[in-house]
This record gives C-alpha cells, structure tokens and sequence, in this order.
C-alpha cells in the first residue's frame, strides 16, 4: 500500500511536469499542426540555462538564499526558452510554412539535434551529467500511510502546484482575452483570421513565446526538483510529453494536463510492477501512445479529424 | 561583492554578436552595390577575368603560413620554405594556379559563357583560399600564422581569397548566358566513348579523393582534413565549370539515352576500385560501411521519398537483420548454435526484419504522418531498450555478440587478401564485391518499383492520400508494402555488416545513426536512386577525413539538415517530379502552392 501511494506520489509529481511541457506542444500544433520536436530540447536547453544563471550570473554570497536565486533562474531559464523558441519559429518554421507536410517535421528533427549537440559541446561538463543546486526549500515531507510511509519533496510540491496554475491560468488566457481568442481564430482558419484583422505571424510568434515559457518553467523546476541535468533529458522528456499531448487530444489544454498526469503515474507504476521494471517503463508508454493513435486518433479531448472537400 | 563572472561575458557576448551582424550588414551592402555596379558594365568582363587570374597566380606563389605548425610544416610547402625549393607547386597552390591560368585562358575563347564558368571556378577558388587559410590560423594559433613573422608575410591566402572574389564578380558584369544544350543526337559509339572516360575519369577522381592527404595505408594524418576538403572544393570548381559549359547535362541525357551501358560502366567502375590507389584495407573497410548504409537508406528512401512516411527509428530494422545474421552465423555468444551458409541467413534476416516492418507500419493504417514519425520513433526507443537488455538472451545486451565469422564460399574466407593478375588486393576486397552487389540488388528492386503500379500508388500517397484512395488506391496495402520492403532491404544489409563488422552490438543502432540514415536520403535527394548512396558515401567519408571535427559531426548534421530543407528541399540529385514540386515552381512556372489544396483542413483538430 505504501509502495503503491509512494509511486502514485512519483508519478504525479512527474506527470506535473510532463504537463507543462506538454502545453508547448499542444499549443504550437494546435495553431500550425507541426509537431515541434525540438519544444524537448528547448526544455533541455533551458535548463542548462537556468543552471548558468546560478553558476554564473548570481554573485556567490547570494547563492545560499534560494529567495533570490530561484526568480534569477526563472528569469534565465524563461529568457533562453523563450528567445530560441522565436528564433527557431523566424528562422526555420516560418520560411516552410507553405512547404509539404515532411519539410517543417525534418527541420525540427535537425533543430532538436543541433540544440542538444551545442549544449554537450559548449557547455562546460555537459558531456556527462551536471549537477543543479536545490534552490528552493530543502525539506521532505513524510505522510504515514498503512504499512509504511510516503515521502514527497517539497519541490515536487512545488512543481504540482505551479503545473496546475499555469494551466488554469493559460486556459483563461485563451478562453477570455483578446490574443486568446486571435490563437483560436488562427488556429481554425488563418486565412479567414486574416481578413478579421488577426496578424498570423504575430499570433504564432506568441504561441511560439507561450509554449517557450511553459518550457522553461517546466525546466528550473526540473532542475530544482531532479537536482541533475544531462542533455538526453530532452530527447525523453520531449517524447513523454508529446505522448500526453496526443493522448488528451492535440490542441485541448485540459488534455496535455491530463495526458501529462497520466503518463506520469503510468511511468513510475509500470516501473514498479510490470514485467522488466524501470528498465521497460517507456515502452509500456509508447504501446500506451500506439493503442490510442490507433484506436482513438483524436485522443481523449480533441475534437474527431473532419476531412473537408 | 565582486561581480559574477557571467555578467562579463554576456557584455563580452553581446559585443561580439553586434560586431558579427555589423560585419554581414555591411558585406551584404557592399555586394549589392558591387553587382549593381557591374551589371550595366558587360564590357568589364574580360579585365575582370584577367585581374582574377592574374591575382590568383600571384596567390599561388606567394607563401600562406608564416612558420612550420605544431604539427609539424602545412603540407605543400606552404611555409616561407617555399623559397627553398620555388618551382615545387605542388597540392592545393598547384589548384590555385591551375586556376588562375584557366580563368586567363577562357576569357579568350569565344563562344562559351564566361560568367557562368568563371563564378564555379571563382567559387571553387575561394573554397581552396578559405580552408587553406583558416586551417593554419586555427592550428596555428591565431593570427600569426599568416602574418609576419622574422619580418616576412604569408599573404597568399588572402591574395588568393581576393582573386576568387574577383573571379566571382565577373558574373555579376552583365546578364548571365543561358545554359548552353549540346546536341544529344550522337553516334552510338561517341556516346559509348564519352561515358567510359567520363566514368574513368570519375573513378580515379575519387580513388585521388578518398586518399588524399593519407598515410601509405589510407589512415589519416594530421593534414588529411585540409588537404582532403582542398581537393573537394577545387574537383566541385571543376565540375560547376564543367555542368556551365553544358557538359555535365549533355553527359547526364546521354547516359539515359544508353542508360544499360552506363549502367554496366557505372557497376564496372565501382568494382574496379580496390585496384586504384584507393584498394587500401582501410578504404575497403569504409567503403563496405557505405554500402551497408547506402543499402539501407534506398530502403528508407522508399518509405520516406516515395511513400512520404517519416521513419525515425529505421536503423532498428538494421539492427534487426543483424542480430538474426548473428544468430545465425554459429558466433559463440549466439543463443542458437547453428551455423547457417551465409545466403540462407541473409533471407533469414531479411524477412524477420520484413515482418517486422510490417508490424511497425500496421499503425499507418490509422496514424497519419506527423503522428506516425512518433511512433516509428517510440520503435526505434523499444528496440534500443530491448537490445540493451539483452531481450530472450538474443541480442548479448552491453556485451553484445561478438565473434561472427567472416563470411566464407568454397574455403574462401571474406576476410583475406587476394592477388589477382600479380596486383595484391587488400583484405576485405570480398566484402566490398559483396557489397556492391548488395547495392546493386537494392537498386535495381527500388528502380523497379519506383516505375512499376506500386510505385506510383506510393507517389500518389505521397502527394495526397485522399486523392489517392479515391483513385482506387488501396492505401493501407501499400503503406504497410513500404514499410515491409524497405525493412527488408535494410534486414539484408544488416546481415552482412554482421559478417563484416564480426560484433554486433546494441549501440551501432541508436538514434543518431537513424538521423544519418534520414540525412543521407534527404542530402542525396529524396526519392533518387543515386540520391542515398551520394548521400551516405558523403556522411561517412567526411568524418573519417575531417577527424578533428568528429565532436561536432553530430551539430553538423542537424544544421545540414536545417539549411537543406531551407535551401535546397530537393537535394544533392533532385528527383525530376519531387524538383518541380519543391522548388515552388511546376514547369509552367505556377507557383506549386496555388495549386495544392491543403492535405489536412487546418483547424480540424481543435
């Protein structure tokens, strides 16, 4: 039983983070239908983002207070998220938006290869995994439970909440205001969005920025909460969180966080009881993905695929 | 409180990044006017020439490096010592001099269009120039290394970059001529000439390629990757020239007009190989490497180039064939201990891979494309993890299987040397043989499918399913066709790299090699059959001379990838349909765009 919540705890925490990450790619497909491959490694690179942030941009004797460095790694993090996620949309999206389907999905690939290259070659010590301070306060927490106990970090904690509230609150932001309403017009017919005075470009850089953000967020908790980064952290990551997108439906916010949860708790629970443990757990995710593309393509939230004449 | 070092570098940084964007703005302006300039001045062209060649030769004698490197003196005497022993031009000043002269030489000759051949050669030139100066200015620690040293300077470099900026500019002088079209109407026996030397020539270009720079074994030393990329840029200067003056597609219409007999020269050519000076075992080894990846991209070409199906994790269908072969082959560490002739283990491997294939491409039934690259991704991740862990005892995990025999027919081992005709042959030259016949197999089988009713059915899908299926294409049936012939093709190159490479481990078939795989189709040209073997001779070719840069093989690849999609989507050999439709323009010249329909309504999925 203990074992039981103590994986549950793990996967939510987990699925919290797949979450986030998954709103990127939710968000970029729903208005341009490309699957953003790189969105993984902007995550990876944000992280080694916000770790330079701690290393190299807060004075030493500030460090220890994690009052200060948390925001500053927030704000490094966020910053290198966000200005790739631009550039990878000016440069290599944008000139092949009218290209066929395969152009832009290899252009990702390449993008996702070079970011991950760049960070093992250039970081310092990337070529094996680096360690991340825990900014954040530094206390586990123990519940009783029959038969045992079970023990969640503070950060994960953290990662939770913050999951949860950035959904809600990007939900709002699309639902209610008026660049919200400009995605999902985009998103429906940019041509039509067009002629109502809706800039494209402008709509798909911010969902670009959006889904930057979300990215980098996921990242410095990331790093506060797994206290180690190496650049496979964005292949993997990248990948579950692609499947929790597809598996709540591409496109529903509400999906990606479900999705997310739900990978997370698959993950560590197929880890501890299907057969080949943890060395197996992602293949029972990807059968997981394969089952609900082919019987479901829509996934659990998304709208049923029209084909129009 | 001092200030973190971070904040320093970022000023530092930015400074730079300002600098660098100054610099482009401010060459970007000076070539526009520059060509502004000379376009109303045609009368330029011929002192333009003249200037260039004479720069270039100038270039070609003056010294590039200013002392002996670390590792010892820049090849060709390069170094001030080149006084020593002045009519010694050897190397890539004898490319820069060839040059020079000829660009002198043709500004003379009437009747062929000076701008076009002058701006390949002057292209040409400025690759020679740029390598050979930035080599030593890196390796030799700065700036140094060209400027003066004991009160000398080592201008050649720079000289020669200028001449080929020269020579460049002569294009802009004036409207570029058309491509000239030579008459393809010859006599059966020019034709049957042409090719054969064309081929000749080919061959022991490539035989000078592949060993330029080497030690005597073909290993490669500390100057291989300048001298290497020298000769490369100067060969694709001499092509660009070649393909100006209407020859490259005078000889390319011939060959289709002869298209068996080429082939057969094509096929003789390769086989002659190990008897140039390129027939060293350590080129044979690599050349046996290419054709097992060229093999087994014309087998993702034909998922990906024709059918339209991104597959990220086809190098498990590699792995696959390989760890059957192995299996099979009576290695020690194989789970069965049966030794199969190698023929019978190679259909073995081919088919399992096949079902396997079929079995990954079952989803494409219901998946559409971009969902589909995930889950041939997801894979390509299983089979990873399987291998890994050693799954059923088949695949020997981290210790893999090591120990496959060579091949052996009628007591001839694969691995040992022969001497035919009192020439030594170097060992391996069996697997090259087997190799090219492999690759010739493949070829054929995708040149036949790519024009038989299959073939265009994957076209059609390729281009539009729905179109497709309701021209009665039975979609599914040929999706999953793909997906089981191009598994096939690779299962059969993977039992022969099994034999050649005698260990199979899980870690020759990651996710990296499936990106070279994918790289080599879309480099080559998605969709050709010389496309993939270009493409993956180039991908394995280019890290085995350019060692230094090994770290970076990886952030290569993924630019490459990047900057061909941008530029050039159709690749190295554009296939003649795929290059009207990417390059925006049918032949009508309507833009491609204005007549395509969306595959997929945007905004269905929200």
């Amino acid at each position: 039983m203990a074992t039981l919540l103590q994986q549950l705890t793990s996967g939510l925490v987990l699925g919290a983070l797949i979450a986030l990450i998954a709103l990127g790619y939710t968000m970029v497909y729903g208005i341009i239908q490309l699957i953003n491959f790189a969105h993984g490694e902007v995550f990876m690179v944000s992280v080694f983002g916000a770790l330079a942030t701690y290393k190299w941009f807060i004075p030493q004797s500030w460090q220890g207070t994690w009052q200060i460095a948390l925001p500053c790694m927030l704000v490094g993090a966020v910053l290198v998220a966000v200005v790739l996620a631009v550039l990878m949309e000016r440069f290599a999206y944008r000139p092949l938006r009218n290209a066929p389907r395969l152009a832009p999905l290899i252009t990702a690939l390449g993008v996702s290869v070079m970011l991950k290259e760049f960070v093992r070659n250039f970081f310092p010590g990337a070529t094996a995994a680096v360690s991340v301070p825990r900014a954040f306060v530094d206390k586990a927490i123990t519940f009783a439970v029959p038969g045992g106990t079970v023990v969640i970090q503070s950060t994960g904690i953290l990662l939770v909440v913050v999951s949860i509230i950035g959904a809600v609150l990007l939900q709002t932001y699309i639902t209610r205001s008026r660049m919200g309403r400009a995605m999902r017009a985009t998103a429906q017919d940019p041509d039509t969005a067009r002629l109502m005075g809706v800039d494209p470009n402008r709509t798909i850089v911010l969902t670009f920025v959006i889904g930057g953000a979300l990215a980098g967020l996921a990242a410095v908790l990331y790093g506060i909460h797994i206290n180690t980064v190496d650049t496979e952290a964005g292949f993997l990551n990248g990948i579950f969180a692609f499947t929790a997108a597809v598996l709540g439906g591409v496109g529903s916010i509400k999906g990606a966080v479900i999705g997310g949860f739900t990978i997370g708790v698959i993950k560590t629970m197929a880890g501890q009881y299907f057969p080949g443990g943890t060395e197996y757990d992602l293949v029972w995710i990807f059968v997981l993905l394969i089952v609900v593309l082919v019987f479901r393509p829509q996934g659990l939230f998304g709208e049923p695929e029209r084909v129009r004449a | 409180m001092n200030i973190p070092p971070g904040w320093s570098w970022l000023g530092q940084f930015l400074l730079y990044v300002a600098a660098g964007l100054l610099v482009i703005w401010l060459l970007v302006t000076g070539y526009r006017a520059l060509a502004r300039f000379l376009g109303g001045r045609p009368g330029l062209v011929r002192p333009l020439a003249i200037a260039g060649g004479v720069l270039a030769v100038v270039g070609a004698l003056l010294p590039w490096v200013t002392f002996p490197l670390n590792d010892g003196p820049y090849p060709d005497l390069a170094t001030l010592q080149f006084f020593d022993a002045p009519f010694a031009v050897t190397g890539f000043r004898l490319f820069t001099l060839i040059t020079g002269v000829a660009a002198i030489a043709l500004s003379f000759v009437p009747r062929i269009p000076v701008r076009r051949v002058l701006r390949a050669l002057g292209l040409g030139l400025a690759g020679v120039a740029l390598v050979n100066t930035i080599f030593p200015l890196i390796d030799g620690g700065g700036f140094g290394a060209i400027t003066a040293a004991d009160g000398a300077f080592a201008f050649g470099g720079i000289v020669t970059l200028v001449a080929s900026l020269v020579l460049f500019f002569v294009s802009k002088a004036g409207d570029l001529e058309p491509l000239p079209r030579w008459n393809t109407k010859v006599p059966r026996l020019v034709a049957y000439a042409a090719l054969l030397v064309s081929f000749l020539v080919l061959l022991f270009a490539v035989a000078r390629l592949l060993n330029s720079g080497s030690d005597s074994g073909g290993g490669s030393t500390t100057y291989s990757g300048p001298i290497f990329l020298s000769l490369l840029v100067f060969f694709a200067g001499l092509f660009g020239a070649l393909h100006a003056i209407g020859f490259a597609g005078w000889l390319s219409a011939v060959s289709d007009d002869h298209k068996l007999f080429s082939v057969l020269v094509l096929l003789l050519a390769a086989l002659a190989l190990p008897f140039t000076e390129a027939g060293t075992d350590y080129w044979m080894t690599i050349a046996a490497n290419i054709g097992v990846y060229a093999a087994t991209a014309i087998g993702l070409n034909i998922v990906v180039g024709l059918a339209g199906l991104l597959d990220l994790g086809y190098v498990a269908f590699l792995g696959i064939g390989a760890f059957v072969a192995a299996n099979l082959s009576g290695a020690a560490a194989a789970e069965f201990h049966i030794h199969l002739p190698f023929v019978v283990a190679a259909l073995v491997s081919a088919t399992v891979a096949g079902v396997f294939g079929a079995i990954v491409g079952s989803p494409t039934l219901r998946v559409r494309g971009d969902y589909l690259a995930i889950v041939t991704l997801a894979f390509g991740e299983i089979f990873k993890k399987a291998a890994q862990n050693n799954i059923g005892g088949l695949t020997g995990g981290a210790n893999a299987i090591p120990g496959v025999p060579p091949i052996s027919w009628f007591g001839a081992s694969f691995d040992e040397s022969f001497t035919i005709g009192g020439v030594q042959l170097p060992s391996g030259v069996l697997y090259y043989v087997l190799i090219i016949v492999l690759v010739s197999v493949v070829m054929l089988v995708f040149a036949n499918l790519k024009n038989s009713r299959i073939g265009r059915a994957w076209i059609a899908i390729r281009e539009d399913e729905d179109a497709a299926r309701a021209m009665g294409i039975k979609t599914g049936q040929a999706k999953i066709l793909a997906f089981l012939i191009g598994a096939t093709l690779a299962g059969l190159a993977g039992s022969v790299f099994a034999h050649k490479t005698s260990t199979v481990a899980y870690d020759s078939f990651q996710f990296p090699e499936s990106v070279t795989l994918l790289a080599a189709v879309i480099l080559g040209g998605m969709g050709t059959i010389p496309g993939a073997v270009i493409g993956a001779s180039l991908l394995l070719i280019l890290p085995e001379k350019l060692r230094d840069f090994s770290d970076y093989r990886l952030l290569l690849f993924g630019l490459a990838l990047v900057l061909i999609m941008r530029f050039r989507p159709q690749g190295i050999v554009p296939d003649r349909h795929r290059r009207a439709e990417l390059a925006g323009e049918a032949e009508g010249g309507v833009p491609i765009e204005e007549l395509n329909v969306p595959d997929s309504p945007q905004g269905a999925t929200r």
